[in-house]
C-alpha cells in the first residue's frame, strides 16, 4: 500500500472534524458542487482576441477567468454536446476510459497536483468524473447502463468553468496510468476535454500564442528565419570563445545526410543555449553531414495541448522539410512533448515517410530499427550508441564540478519509454551521479508541474505546488548525496525547472545532457579549456593546473 | 529557553506534536492534506520548529520556519490564516508546560518564532512574484540575444 495513503485513524478524524465534501458544508450537496475560486495565481490567461482570430479559432474576445460572464457564444451547450458527441466516435480510447473506470481509487494520489494542492477534484478519478457526469446525463444509454453508479449533472457555465479550471491542472503526463489496473489514461480525457473547451473559446494564451506563432514562422517564438541563423550563429561564436574550435552549422542545406530538428528553447531559451552548444560540438566531434531547417525550427508541437488537428498541421513541417531538403532520416534533440507527438503519432499522422530511409548511423553503422516508421532518432540514443561504439572522446572529468541527478520528463519516460540511454550517456559523462528515489523516477516519475503549455508566468503558485513532488525528491536527494544539479532531457523541463528550485530547493541548478556532453568532449585543436559552456569554472581546471590527459 | 522548560517539552514532544499537528491539519487540511509528500514535508518543518525549542537549537528551529513558512506562502492564505499556527502552537505548549517564569518564556520565544515566520511567509511570497517577473525578464533577453550579431 502506498505510504501516502492517509491512516484509517487520520481519514476517521478528517471525516468528523473537518467540513468538508462528504459532511458539513456541503451534506445537500453534491462533491461537483463545491465552490470554485479564480483568483491570481491559479489560472493562465485566456488567449488574445488576436490570436485566436489569426488561427481562426472560436468566439476571440476579451475576458478573464475572473469575469462572473465568460461570454460564452450563442448555443454553446450544443457545440459542446455536438464536440463530445464526435469525439467520443472518433475516439475510441475516450468512450472506453470514460465507461471503463471502476472508482478503485488506485489513481487517486498518484497525481502531483493532487499531492501538491490537497483538493480532490485533482484526484485523477474525479478530474475524469468532472466530465463523465455530464456524458452520463446526456448520453442516456450510458446513463442506463450506468445506473446504481453516483450521479449526473447538467451542463451549464459553471460545470464549463470547472472543466477549464481542473482540465488546466492536469499536466498530461499520464503518472495515473501507470497505477490503474485498467490503464486508463486521464491525459488522453484530458487532452479531448482542453479540444472541446477550445470550440467554445475556453482557453490559454501561452498555449495559443506559441500555436499561433508557429503556423506563421514555424515555431513557438515567432522568430524569423534570418534571426534564428543569427541566435545558432551566436552560440556558435561562444563555442569558439571557450573552446577554440569553430563549428559549422549549416542552414536549409540540400542533400545533406541529416535533418536536424530541436526545441526551439534550445536555440533561444536560458539555459536550453547550453544544449544547442553541446549539440553543436558533438556533431562537429563525428564530423556529422547534418542541417538545420529554417522552417522546421521547432520541434516543440503546442498542437498536442490545442487539438488533434493542430498538432497535425504543426508537425507536418518535419516531413515536408525532409522531403524538401532531400535528406535520408530525422535526428531530433531533446525534448519532452515532441518526442510524445513523434513517437505516438508522427507516422500515422504525418506518414508514411516512404521517401526517407530507416536511420543508420553514420558514424557506427547502427541500424535504428525502433525508428523504422518514423524515420527520427532520439538525440540520446544516437549519442548513446556513439559512446558505446567508442567513437567519442570523452573526459568526465570535465564535469567534476557537478553532482548529478536525473529528472525522467514524463513524455520520454512514459510517452516512449526511454530510461536507461539518458542514464547512459550521463555516466560516461560525469563522475557524480546520484539517483532519486525509485517511486519518483522511470514510470513514476514526476511532472515538472508546468508541462502541457501551463509555464505561464502568472500561474507560478499553481506550478510551485504542482512541482512540489519533484522538487521535494530533488531536495532529498540533494540532503543525502550533496547533489547540486539536476540533468534532464527537456526543452520545457529546462525552462520549468529553474524556478521550481529555486523556490523549493535552492542550490539546485538545471542542465540538460548535451550540455555535459559538450563539457565533456574533448575536441581536436581545442585550446586549453578552463571554463564549462556556462562560463563556470571547471573543478580541477583551472588556469595554471595541467592535470588533464 | 530554561533548562527546565527545555525538558518538558522533550519529554512530552510526541504528545505536543501530535496535539499541535491535530489542530493544524483541522484549519489548513483543505489546502494541505497529512499524508501525503506536501503534508509530510510540512509535518517535518514543524517537529523541527518544536525540536528547535527543545534543544535550544537557533538554526533547527529557522529551517523549520523556512519549511513552513515556503509551504504556506504557495498555497492561497492570508499571512494571518497561514500563522495562526504558531497560534495554535502556543495554546499546545500553554496546556503541557509548567506555568510561571517558564510559560512567560515559552511565550516570548513563541511571539518570535511568528515574527520570524511572518517575515519568511513574506519572504517566499515575493519570492514567488520575483520568479514570475525574472521568467519574463529572461524571455525578453533571449529573443534579443540574437540581435547582438
Ligand atoms: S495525467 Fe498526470 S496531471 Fe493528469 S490526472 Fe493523471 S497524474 Fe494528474
Ligand atoms: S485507477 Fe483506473 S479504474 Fe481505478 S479509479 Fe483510477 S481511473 Fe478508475
Amino acid at each position: 500500500m502506498s505510504k501516502y495513503l492517509p491512516k484509517q485513524s487520520e481519514l476517521v478524524k478528517e471525516f468528523e472534524e473537518k467540513p468538508g465534501v462528504l459532511k458539513g458544508d456541503y451534506a445537500k450537496s453534491e462533491w461537483w458542487e463545491t465552490p470554485l475560486e479564480f483568483r491570481e495565481g491559479n489560472f493562465c490567461f485566456p488567449a488574445k482576441p488576436e490570436v485566436l482570430e489569426e488561427l481562426g479559432f472560436p468566439n476571440p474576445r476579451k475576458w478573464a477567468p475572473t469575469d462572473d460572464d465568460w461570454k460564452l457564444p450563442d448555443g454553446w451547450q450544443k457545440t459542446v454536446m455536438d464536440g463530445m458527441k464526435e469525439r467520443l466516435k472518433k475516439y475510441r480510447s475516450l468512450k472506453l476510459y470514460l465507461d471503463s473506470c471502476m472508482r478503485c481509487g488506485a489513481c487517486a494520489d498518484k497525481c502531483h497536483y493532487f499531492l501538491g494542492t490537497g483538493d480532490p477534484k485533482n484526484m485523477p478519478v474525479l478530474r475524469a468524473e468532472l466530465v463523465r457526469s455530464v456524458y452520463r446525463n446526456d448520453f442516456p444509454l450510458v446513463e442506463k447502463i450506468l445506473k446504481g453508479f453516483s450521479g449526473s449533472r447538467k451542463l451549464t457555465p459553471e460545470v464549463l468553468k470547472e472543466w477549464h479550471m481542473y482540465f488546466y491542472q492536469c499536466t498530461e503526463c499520464r503518472r495515473c496510468s501507470v497505477f490503474c489496473p485498467l490503464g486508463i489514461d486521464t491525459a488522453e480525457i484530458t487532452i479531448m476535454v482542453r479540444e472541446i473547451l477550445q470550440l467554445v473559446g475556453l482557453n490559454n494564451n501561452w498555449t495559443l500564442a506559441p500555436v499561433a506563432n508557429c503556423n506563421r514562422t514555424g515555431n513557438h517564438l515567432g522568430i524569423e528565419p534570418h534571426t534564428f541563423v543569427q541566435n545558432i550563429e551566436s552560440l556558435v561564436d561562444d563555442i569558439e570563445d571557450l573552446t577554440g574550435v569553430t563549428v559549422n552549422p549549416t542552414f536549409n542545406r540540400k542533400g545533406a545526410e541529416i535533418l536536424f530538428i530541436t526545441p526551439s528553447g534550445d536555440v533561444f531559451g536560458d539555459p536550453g543555449v547550453y544544449t544547442m552548444m553541446g549539440y553543436l560540438l558533438l556533431f562537429h566531434h563525428i564530423g556529422l553531414d547534418y542541417t538545420i531547417s529554417t522552417y522546421a525550427s521547432e520541434g516543440g508541437n503546442f498542437g498536442l495541448f490545442t487539438s488533434n488537428d493542430m498538432m497535425k498541421k504543426l508537425n507536418a513541417k518535419m516531413y515536408h522539410e525532409a522531403r524538401r531538403l532531400g535528406v535520408k532520416w530525422i535526428l531530433g534533440g531533446e525534448c519532452g512533448h515532441m518526442w510524445r507527438v513523434v513517437h505516438q503519432y508522427m507516422n500515422t499522422m504525418n506518414g508514411p515517410a516512404d521517401f526517407l530511409e530507416e536511420p543508420v548511423s553514420p558514424v557506427t553503422g547502427t541500424k535504428f530499427t525502433n525508428a523504422k516508421a518514423t524515420k527520427m532518432v532520439h538525440i540520446a540514443e544516437f549519442t548513446a550508441d556513439l559512446i558505446h561504439n567508442q567513437k567519442l572522446r570523452l573526459d568526465p572529468r570535465r564535469n567534476d564540478h557537478l553532482r548529478t541527478t536525473f529528472h525522467d520528463s514524463c513524455n520520454v519516460a512514459r510517452g516512449m519509454g526511454m530510461f536507461e540511454e539518458p542514464r547512459y550517456v550521463l555516466n560516461k559523462v560525469c563522475n557524480s551521479f546520484h539517483e532519486m528515489a525509485e517511486n519518483t523516477i522511470r514510470e513514476q516519475t514526476f511532472c515538472c508541474g508546468s508541462g502541457s503549455g501551463i509555464n505561464a508566468e502568472e500561474y507560478m503558485e499553481m506550478r510551485m505546488k504542482g512541482g512540489f513532488p519533484r522538487a521535494d525528491a530533488v531536495r532529498r536527494v540533494k540532503e543525502k548525496h550533496k547533489v547540486d544539479s539536476l540533468v534532464t532531457i527537456c526543452a520545457i523541463d529546462r525552462a520549468t525547472l529553474p524556478p521550481l528550485m529555486r523556490y523549493w530547493t535552492p542550490g539546485v541548478s538545471v542542465y540538460g545532457l548535451h550540455e555535459l556532453v559538450g563539457n565533456a568532449l574533448v575536441m581536436e585543436g581545442e585550446k586549453k579549456r578552463t571554463e564549462d559552456l556556462r562560463e563556470e569554472p571547471m573543478a580541477g581546471f583551472e588556469d595554471g593546473d595541467d592535470d588533464e590527459e | 529557553m530554561s533548562t527546565t522548560l527545555e525538558k518538558a517539552i522533550r519529554e512530552r514532544r510526541e504528545e505536543i506534536v501530535s496535539l499541535w499537528r491535530g489542530k493544524v491539519f483541522d484549519r489548513l487540511s483543505d489546502k494541505i492534506s497529512p499524508g501525503t509528500p506536501i503534508g509530510d514535508a510540512f509535518v517535518e518543518g514543524m517537529a523541527m520548529i518544536l525540536d528547535g525549542f527543545a534543544s535550544g537549537d537557533g538554526s533547527l528551529r529557522r529551517e523549520g520556519v523556512t519549511t513552513v513558512a515556503r509551504i504556506l506562502a504557495v498555497h492561497p492564505f492570508r499571512p494571518s490564516h497561514a500563522l495562526s499556527m504558531f497560534v495554535d502552537l502556543k495554546t499546545v505548549l500553554l496546556e503541557t508546560v509548567p506555568g510561571g517564569e517558564e510559560g512567560a518564556e515559552c511565550v516570548r520565544r513563541i511571539d518570535e518564532t511568528t515574527l520570524e515566520a511572518f517575515d519568511s511567509f513574506m519572504e517566499h511570497r515575493e519570492t514567488i512574484y520575483r520568479l514570475k517577473v525574472e521568467e519574463s525578464q529572461k524571455r525578453m533577453h533571449m529573443q534579443l540575444r540574437g540581435k547582438r550579431s
